[in-house]
């Protein structure tokens, strides 16, 4: 973060204090981690700022930019506090969750309250993916971090986030103690978390699994979480370092998306009505974590991978790897990218409901993302370190971009006219960040 | 039978890192190499950050490294 790597240079003294500077600045994380390599040494009493600003887009769907701040206070003896802040523009059009049709479909806005108001009005001409064209969204988001020494091995941090939005406010914290052993060898940490959200849909919460165009809609709702995550660091050798994770988490409250619908069709392929989805108002989530960085001279790779299992019957694997390569006497460097997941998809869900079964469904959700696909994300980034300031360590110039593609596993027997329509399309989008740290 | 087999990839090194933590690391001056920026594990909070919101917004599965949020998400 704020360090200059030089890999023919001895970590002396000055080096492992920013060393343990720059290892606490994951704002909002909730376990202390890699202990073992940063080092417990005084720290001098410093200032790292960290920036970036992204750009993401969808093919055909949403659009959003994203400045990000990570401010580090480093008061010594390895006490830091790190604050972030977060801003995110969202705007385009998105999925509602009705199916493509051969005709023409009208739907109303999420402010809209009957389907006669033209003012709040879109249609879906027939074959295209029924998406709200006004979709906007704004997110401020912020967390604090302190972390703290209790002894020589012993590190504890405490953590907060919100996140606020017009329709959505979120509010966490998290505890996490750390212990080192094995000459700083082995890093155990344990942790645990609890969050609450609000919600306060646009036009009220729709009532889960009620006709849609009775607009049927209550106050706001909310959800509750907690989690608790164990992990432990290991340094293997001088030049690779693993860590694993256990964690789990539990949800209850209110887990529907409240502008997803659901179409109703009949045998012959035609749209009947639609529902305003309904999810279980619990899930408990349990995943495995593996990470190993493996070093070199002039390059590092990192592999990490995860297993993960829900009681909504989704499992997921997810495998990334990161290679970088440094040019230039280690001030410049390039790092690809390359990211493998895949789900299955959720027990209740269904691009549909028969009209046939429409009064036995007790869950169903057509939202894709409970879907099952598979997806690959490819990347490269760059990045240049800049001269020394003052008593920092430099700073870091940096650009990348990321290319993601999702696509929908399985097969989907479209009853009657539906056959041939492209009934969940997968989906494109590109990253591009810049970021600058000094 | 594959869900399985993953734990059993995952849990392997994990048995690994309990049952030889004590024959297995280096000594304070070896850590030239893990000191080094691109070896911690996270090398990127902002980037981390940034993918992870992306990822929660477009798949059921988020966290794992660290505390996954509930977010909203409504996209």
């Amino acid at each position: 973060m704020q360090l200059k790597p030089r890999v023919r240079r001895p970590a002396g003294p000055d080096m492992r204090r920013r060393l343990m500077a720059a290892s606490c600045a994951l704002l909002g994380a909730s376990s202390a981690r890699s202990q073992a390599v940063a080092g417990s040494g005084p720290a001098p009493n410093t200032w790292s700022i960290d920036t970036a600003l992204a750009y993401y887009h969808e093919d055909g769907r949403i659009q959003a930019i994203e400045p990000v701040v990570n401010v580090l206070k480093d008061f010594g003896d390895g006490e830091t506090v790190g604050l972030n802040l977060t801003f995110d523009a969202l705007s385009g059009s998105s999925p509602n969750g009705a199916l493509p049709s051969r005709s023409v479909q009208t739907f109303a806005s999420p402010s809209g309250k009957n389907l006669t108001d033209p003012s709040k009005l879109y249609t879906t001409a027939p074959g295209q993916l029924p998406v709200d064209p006004h979709y906007h969204d704004q997110r401020l988001a912020g967390a604090l971090n302190w972390q703290l020494p209790l002894t020589r091995v012993t590190q504890a941090t405490l953590g907060g986030k919100m996140s606020y939005e017009h329709d959505f406010f979120s509010v966490s914290g998290n505890v996490s103690i750390a212990e080192d052993f094995n000459e700083k060898n082995t890093t155990l940490s344990l942790g645990v978390n609890d969050e609450y959200d609000t919600l306060h849909p646009i036009g009220g919460t729709p009532v889960a699994g009620s006709d849609y165009t009775l607009f049927e809609k209550t106050a706001g709702k909310t959800k509750n979480g907690a989690g608790v995550l164990l992990g432990v660091t290991q340094v293997m050798s001088r030049r690779w370092l693993s860590e694993f994770n256990l964690s789990a988490d539990r949800f209850t409250g209110y887990l529907n998306d409240p502008y997803k619908i659901i179409s109703i069709i009949d045998a012959a392929g035609n749209t009947t009505g639609y529902e305003y989805e309904r999810r279980p108002d619990e899930r408990t989530r349990k995943s495995a974590y593996l990470e190993n960085r493996v070093g070199w001279d002039r390059a590092s790779a990192g592999l990490s991978l995860r297993y993960m299992t829900d009681d909504w019957q989704i499992h997921s694997e997810t495998a990334q790897l990161h290679l970088r390569w440094w040019i230039d006497s280690q001030d410049k460097y390039f790092e690809p990218s390359l990211r493998w997941y895949r789900q299955t998809a959720a027990d209740f869900y269904s691009p549909w409901i028969s009209a046939a079964n429409q009064n036995s469904t007790a869950y169903a959700s057509s939202d894709s993302r409970l879907g099952a696909f598979h997806a690959l994300t490819f990347g490269l980034k760059y990045g240049e370190k800049l001269a020394d300031q003052g008593n920092s360590a430099g700073g870091e110039f940096s650009a990348r971009i990321e290319y993601y593609q999702q696509v929908t596993d399985g097969h989907f027997d479209a009853p009657g006219s539906l056959q041939g329509l492209d009934l969940v399309p997968g989906l494109k989008a590109i990253l591009l960040q810049i970021g600058w740290r000094f | 039978m594959k869900a399985n087999r993953m734990i059993w990839i995952l849990l392997l090194p994990a048995a690994v890192l309990a049952s030889g933590c004590s024959s297995i690391g280096v000594k304070p001056w070896q850590h030239d190499l893990l000191a080094r920026e691109d070896m911690r594990l996270t090398n990127d909070s902002l980037d981390t950050a940034i993918d992870d919101h992306l990822y929660f917004s477009k798949e059921a599965s988020s966290g794992g490294r660290s505390f996954a949020g509930g977010g909203c998400g409504c996209n």
